[in-house]
């Protein structure tokens, strides 16, 4: 028993030294291969920089530097090309699409396509972006569908290519995207997908505001005011009023301050009361200095008040953008603590403006 | 009694001792290093994605869903660096950010020389009472521009708890990113951070970020400018400790789902969580710890749908003890912390309701972060004297020291490939010999004197020893390495 502990320890002993010495291997091996990979990248892009600049920077008059770049080869071209996807993301106009045109050249708008179905989780995420960058339309029946695949990478690579190429008739499969049960889109990249879409998501995003993940109507919502897309407004107030998240109730909120009428003052004064959770009164309050609607005053100057501090000077900072009538009505608190302090950063602001 | 009689009575204890503990032991050995390995298997699982998203990533300046974030910066004479460290702060990239200052009752300059930095003027605000503040505020000041997002809020001196707790209430944004006044953060550091927040916004309600000693590096207006090693070797034990803590413990848990605790050094949390549970326990030692289980409780007691994050990108750098004597006091006082607020979530353990914190988490936090330091002082008092006495093979002792050191090596040897794969923060070569060296002079020393702290701060703990702050020595940031 106790020769086969000692063996046991010995063994164990080799093993854990063993795998240490090659975890130091290890360490030293990703560095220099970083290094090497670095420096071999740089030789080979090095006589292609030149002309690589001059299309970047729009000064390739007569074409040349395009044309050496489009008989790039080899190594050369891999590199050349993967530089080329990186200044995509910084360059638009006419140096944008001579350089698209050298990737089409190259085949590597093509391969990108077939690569979508590559078993490599950053193939599949860089061909996705390869192909917004290029903005191939054609490819958006591919890219919706990559939306569902099984890497978050690739699903928001997907998304963003499909914001780039901006075909609104992604925005349904991206906007249901983002409550997928296993396979949800991120909530942030799916709103930069659909801001950058047409006025063509209007009824997307009317149709998101009923969804059944919070996750989809708050995103939806933010997007209906970031758009002013006013068809959405009843179910903006429908959800203010019983929607069960409270993220989503504040987003809507703010995107009915933004985008909302008259008639809406009631609705968001109706939550600014003392039984409504103080993130909602307030975000409530500001929602109705940003309606800038006269109607308010009255609301606004009765929350002068209030118990919460902050939530009397969101009130005073309202009224102070309501004109005339919204100033009279803080004449009455003149020396609270809230009109005192929003008067003085409103002045402070005014004399830097 | 005779020499020979007063031997072999002790020889006879020890081997009752040996005897009785050898089972208990072996297992704990074996758990420990089970756990460990899984911790391993995960880091290299969370190396893989790091690779892939390092690979694809997209570049995200925080356009859209970014909630907007107000900084806590709570301040107690820190008259020295706090003007650069405000001014780095609101140079952060991020769409929408504020810093609130809290002059913790300083008795420096600290004030003074905020007020003159930023020509701030007093602002006749009443700042809510959503989280019961018992200090008296002295005053709440802007800078007279108009435009620099910053508030400074001067109150008696109460500590930090309460100082950060002020900040929540004066805070204007949805969340609060909870600071150290010597924290650097990484330009992009908010940006990582508030991105589980803008992907998830309905679910997420707390993240925290991977914290790097800063010592060593050099730092100039508040910004990292070139990462280097620490000069000596307590700063780089502890860069080690700190690479397996965030790499592995850290990253591990989140990935499990089971994440407990976030740094109070950078950690970020949703503001409205923050008051609904009630602020930062005044008195308590770890706050932050203390606060990431409150909400984990009431969430999960309210049966919310909810997630807590790590983000294993390096965010916040810090300052790390460079003399014995006041790493002695931050681990007597880590330990303290820890001990304090197992024992008071301890009917969170092993009940379903609460997942994988109660089943997971918590358990492993009493089993190998609680009670280590007592197994590991046992083995350093009954090792040596069972060889004195001839008790043990002295061959074998020596065979299972190094199998035992050697794993711990291991463990900070799998940090380093996931550090070099996917963050690569140090680019001199000499960085990757002193980290070697550094993980296996922890063995010798290093960790047997933080096993015995660790105790006392414990032991304080029990006997009821009221906890005294003590003063981290910092040698500030300039222009030349910290």
């Amino acid at each position: 028993m106790v020769v086969i502990g000692g063996a046991l320890v010995v063994g164990a002993t080799v093993a854990v030294l063993g795998a240490c010495v090659l975890l130091v291997l290890l360490v030293v091996a990703v560095r220099a291969r970083r290094q090497l990979r670095q420096r071999r990248d740089e030789m080979l892009l090095s006589p292609l920089r030149p002309p690589l600049i001059t299309v970047a920077a729009g000064e390739d008059d007569d074409g040349t530097a395009v044309h050496t770049l489009r008989r790039a080869a080899g190594d050369s071209r891999t590199v050349l090309d993967r530089n080329i996807v990186g200044l995509l993301t910084k360059i638009r106009g006419v140096p944008a699409e001579q350089l698209v045109g050298v990737l089409e050249k190259h085949g590597a708008v093509h391969a990108a396509a077939r690569e979508l179905t590559s078993r490599s989780t950053v193939r599949r995420a860089r061909a996705a972006q390869v192909l917004g960058l290029a903005r191939a339309g054609d490819t958006v029946p591919l890219l919706v569908r990559a939306l569902d695949d099984e890497a978050v990478e690739v699903r928001n690579s997907a998304a963003y290519a499909l914001g780039l190429i901006g075909d609104a008739a992604a925005a349904g499969p991206v906007l249901s995207a983002i409550g997928h049960p296993e396979r949800g889109l991120p909530a942030a990249t799916a709103a930069e997908t659909l801001q950058s879409m047409g006025v063509g998501i209007s009824e997307v995003l009317r149709a998101g505001l009923h969804d059944a993940h919070p996750r989809t109507r708050m995103v939806a919502a933010h997007l209906s005011g970031e758009r002013s897309f006013t068809r959405g407004l009843p179910d903006l107030r429908h959800l203010l009023d019983h929607d069960a998240d409270v993220t989503v109730r504040e987003t809507c909120a703010a995107a009915i301050g933004r985008l909302g009428r008259a008639e809406d003052v009631e609705v968001l004064a109706r939550h600014t009361g003392q039984d409504e959770p103080l993130s909602l009164r307030r975000a409530c309050t500001t929602a109705l200095g940003e309606l800038g609607d006269p109607a308010a005053v009255p609301a606004l100057a009765g929350l002068l008040v209030d118990p919460d501090p902050r939530l009397a000077e969101l009130a005073a900072t309202a009224l102070l953008g309501l004109g005339p009538r919204g100033r009279e009505a803080l004449v009455a608190h003149e020396d609270g603590p809230a009109v005192r302090s929003a008067r003085l950063m409103a002045s402070l602001q005014r004399a830097s403006a | 009694m005779s020499w020979e009689g007063f031997v072999s009575g002790l020889r006879s204890a020890v081997v009752w001792v040996m005897d009785a503990a050898s089972v208990p032991v072996l297992v704990y050995f074996v758990l420990i290093n089970t756990s460990l390995l899984v911790l391993v298997v995960l880091a290299y699982l969370e190396f893989r994605a790091q690779e892939r998203r390092r690979a694809t990533a997209l570049s995200w300046q925080g356009a859209g869903l970014a909630p907007g974030v107000s900084l806590l910066v709570p301040a107690y004479n820190e008259e020295a660096g706090i003007v650069t460290a405000v001014k780095s702060f609101l140079t952060l990239r991020y769409p929408r950010h504020e810093v609130v200052v809290i002059d913790d009752g300083s008795t420096d300059q600290t004030f003074a020389r905020l007020e003159e930095a930023f020509d701030l003027v007093p602002l006749p605000r009443e700042l809510p009472q959503e989280i019961p503040v018992r200090a008296r505020v002295l005053g709440v000041f802007v800078p007279r521009d108009g435009r620099t997002r910053l508030l400074v809020v001067r109150k008696e001196n109460s500590g930090k708890t309460e100082a950060l707790n002020l900040g929540v209430n004066a805070a204007n944004e949805p969340l609060v990113a909870m600071l150290d006044g010597d924290s650097i953060l990484e330009p992009d550091g908010l940006l990582h951070v508030t991105r589980p927040f803008a992907d998830d916004p309905t679910r997420m309600v707390a993240t925290g970020g991977a914290i790097r000693p800063v010592n060593g590096s050099r730092v100039v207006s508040g910004r990292i400018v070139r990462v280097d090693m620490p000069q000596t070797w307590l700063p780089r034990i502890q860069l080690v400790e700190y690479l397996r803590a965030f790499l592995l413990g850290r990253t591990g848990w989140s990935r499990l789902g089971g994440l407990i605790l976030i740094s109070g050094a950078f950690g970020l949390f949703r503001r409205d969580v923050v008051v609904e549970v009630g602020g930062l326990e005044p008195g308590t030692i770890g706050e932050d710890f203390e606060l990431v289980m409150r909400i984990h409780k009431r969430l999960r007691d309210e049966g919310r749908d909810y997630r807590i994050e790590f983000v294993p990108e390096p965010v916040s750098w810090t300052e790390v003890p460079v003399t014995a004597k006041v790493l002695r006091n931050q681990r007597r006082r880590w330990h303290r912390g820890l001990w304090e607020t197992l024992w008071a979530y301890r009917s969170m353990l092993f009940r379903p309701r609460y997942g994988r914190i109660g089943w997971l988490a918590l358990p492993y936090y009493w089993l190998f972060e609680l009670a280590a330091p007592l197994l590991e002082l046992f083995g350093i008092v009954i090792v040596p004297l069972a060889l004195l006495l001839g008790v043990v093979n002295v061959s074998f002792a020596v065979l299972f020291l190094v199998l035992a050191y050697g794993y711990a090596v291991l463990v900070t040897l799998s940090a380093m490939v996931v550090d070099e794969w996917a963050f690569h923060k140090h680019d001199r070569w000499r960085a990757i010999s002193q980290t070697i060296v550094a993980s296996v002079l922890e063995n010798i020393g290093y960790r047997q004197a933080t096993a015995w702290w660790r105790l006392e701060g414990w032991w304080a703990s029990l006997r009821g020893r009221r906890h005294v702050w003590g003063v981290m020595t910092r040698t500030g940031f300039d222009e030349d390495p910290a």
